[in-house]
């Protein structure tokens, strides 16, 4: 890999990358318009993504053997490549795992550590989410930089599957693990795709109870749509926790969000204001949900919802 | 074990905050909270505390209008509580650095657990926490839902995008905290009484030992150039019928009229 250049780390599942990997990608690929630079890409532990990540786009794919996810090894493989090469701007998708690698690098090379960016500017800043979504930085590293990007935000670059990479195989020395990951549990097993989906019929707490938000479900397979969420919907137990949209859940801009029983609070807003057709139900006419939404019917979900329902199965006809 | 609790003051969460006319955020008039975050680091020491013994201090960086904030721990669980005196703290690299001499201070023993919530609500970074430990050069637990002692250690439930894992670290180290699947609890009046007579310690940078250099304006590695409100979209039409069934039929047309259906 050339000195100073690009370095995205993509995360992968069963040999899949990650989407918010992917999009990281995609953020680097818009940096090295910019800057001319070149993007390499690591892969750690599971290499057999390394054809994959180059049709995705990296000029250059390096790998690290590790026996299992330990943050302090992938810390410490990250510090070293980085230092290795000079990497001028380290990207990582935000998941969990991914901010707090994110951190823990840029403290370590000290770099400056942007979190959670939504877009880029023509200049090579950041912009970012502060106040819970009610407003938006603009930021910039002064030197070098570590930056996570938000999933939804980006959007995976393009596939050429011709496109190849060298692959180099990286080695850096093991040090004692001072935290240790004993088990995983896996909880959800479904993944819920947000992001690429036309369509999504969220409920909040307006739903009332698990079995009103059966309604919800319903309504989202008719129209061939994803169900998404408000937190309280998801801490009630109705739904789980994959399916939140918002400022600790999923940024997403489908063509047409239907939103039931849900106030519309900034953290949720923020989440879904991109989407291009908004529909909400509520029954208080005062809710902030109805000042971003296109069609507002005010009225009591358990009541319009199974209308609605009806209507599109008469249609569908 | 000594607990201590890393604890920020922010704009009060649930208010929207808008634009001054001076091109900065107008937060005169939203209520100072503890950030949430920390009330649910606070209620895991305090629980941890009462289960294993111990005590928590609560430690923050602000100045004077932070004292509420700390009364309001105190009045909760905490037992300490000690200030830093300084306002030209400005990216997470720099407060970390800060926070990391200051806990070398703020206790009368050396901390065994150091807690911080995983994000704050107005930066929102969600870097302090592992960026003081790999200061401290201490491990740290990151997302933790709940925590015991083990072995001398701690062991911890960290929440993973499909589920948890367990993981386990020697002490002393960090862990930052997402939100358990409990609240934190109330102050009662005796307890808020007893607080406000509490003495809240305060340093400054000089006594806890932090270099300037680390930590001010000329250190942070992470620069705002702007801020602003986020693209606001136009509300459209709002049905309002008296039969539900027309109020549908409505939305309907307007749905398929878009294609949208
Ligand atoms: C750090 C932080 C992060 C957060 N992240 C997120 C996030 O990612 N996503 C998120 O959603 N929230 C998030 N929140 C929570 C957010 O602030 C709100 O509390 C939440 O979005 C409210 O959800 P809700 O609209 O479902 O519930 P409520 O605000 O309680 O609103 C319920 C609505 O339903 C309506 N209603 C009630 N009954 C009926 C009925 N029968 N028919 C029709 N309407 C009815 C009511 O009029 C009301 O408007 C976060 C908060 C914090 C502090
Ligand atoms: N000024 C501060 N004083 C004390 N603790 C802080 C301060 N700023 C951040 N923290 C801690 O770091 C956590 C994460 O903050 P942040 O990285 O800003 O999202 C918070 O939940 C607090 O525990």
């Amino acid at each position: 890999m050339e000195n100073q250049g690009i370095l995205v780390y993509l995360e992968s599942t069963d040999g899949q990358i990650l989407k918010v990997s992917l999009e990281a990608m995609n953020a680097a690929r818009k940096l090295a318009q910019l800057s001319g630079k070149k993007v390499g890409a690591v892969l750690i532990g599971d290499a057999s993504a390394a054809a994959a990540a180059a049709s995705y786009g990296a000029d250059e794919v390096l790998t690290v053997a590790a026996h299992g996810y330990q943050p302090d090894r992938y810390t410490d493989i990250l510090t070293a490549l980085c230092e290795r090469y000079d990497v001028s701007c380290l990207l990582l998708g935000s998941t969990r795992d991914g901010k707090e690698l994110a951190a823990r690098v840029a403290a370590r090379t000290g770099s400056g550590c942007i979190s959670d960016a939504m877009s880029m500017t023509e200049s090579g800043a950041w912009v970012r989410s502060v106040y819970g979504g009610s407003l938006q930085e603009t930021v910039s590293a002064k030197g070098k930089a570590v930056v996570t990007v938000r999933s939804g935000t980006f959007g995976k670059p393009e596939l050429d599957e011709g496109r190849t990479a060298p692959v180099t195989a990286e080695t850096v020395d093991a040090t004692p693990l001072r935290s240790v990951i004993k088990d995983a549990v896996q909880e959800l097993s479904e993944s819920v795709n947000l992001e690429d989906a036309e369509i999504i019929v969220a409920g909040g707490r307006g739903m009332g109870s698990a079995e009103n938000f059966q309604l919800v479900h319903e309504l989202a397979t008719l129209l061939g749509g994803v169900v998404g969420a408000s937190r309280p919907a998801i801490e009630d137990g109705w739904v789980l926790r994959n399916h939140q949209v918002g400022q600790s859940g999923k940024i997403v801009a489908p063509k047409l969000y239907i939103a039931c029983g849900i106030s519309g609070a900034m953290q949720h807003v923020s989440g879904m204001s991109g989407s291009g057709f908004i529909v909400a139900i509520n029954k208080d006419e005062d809710a902030p949900i109805f000042e971003v939404a296109d069609v507002g019917i005010v009225g009591n979900v358990t009541e319009i919802l199974p209308l609605l329902i009806e209507e599109v199965k008469a249609r569908k006809n | 074990m000594e607990l201590l609790v890393c604890i920020k003051q922010v704009p009060d969460d649930t208010v929207n905050v808008t634009m001054g006319a001076d091109g900065a955020p107008k937060l005169d008039d939203i209520a100072p909270v503890v950030n949430a975050f920390d009330t649910y680091a606070l209620e895991m020491a305090a629980r941890f505390k009462e289960a294993n013994g111990g005590s928590v201090t609560v430690l923050t960086i602000g100045g004077e209008g932070a004292v509420p904030a700390l009364r309001s721990c105190l009045s909760v669980g905490a037992d300490r509580a000690c200030r830093v005196e300084e306002a030209s703290v400005c990216d997470p690299q720099g407060t970390a650095y800060l926070l990391s001499q200051a806990s070398k201070k703020a206790g009368e023993q050396p901390f065994d657990v150091i807690f911080c919530g995983s994000e704050s609500t107005d930066a929102a970074s969600g870097q302090v926490g592992a960026q003081l430990a790999e200061t401290l050069g201490l491990p740290v637990i990151t997302n933790v839902l709940a925590l015991e002692p083990k072995d001398g250690g701690i062991s911890a439930k960290q929440e993973t995008e499909d589920g948890y894992r367990v993981v386990e670290a020697a002490c002393p180290c960090v862990v930052t905290i997402v939100k358990p699947d409990y609240e934190p609890r109330y102050p009662s009046i005796k307890s808020k009484m007893a607080a406000r007579k509490m003495p809240v310690a305060v340093l400054t940078a000089a006594d806890a030992q932090a270099d300037a250099s680390k930590f001010g304006p000329e250190a942070a590695k992470v620069q705002r150039a702007a801020i602003s409100a986020p693209p606001q979209r136009q509300s459209g039409v709002k049905i309002q019928e008296k039969e539900a069934a027309e109020a549908v039929r409505r939305a309907m047309e307007i749905m398929v009229g878009q294609k949208l259906i």
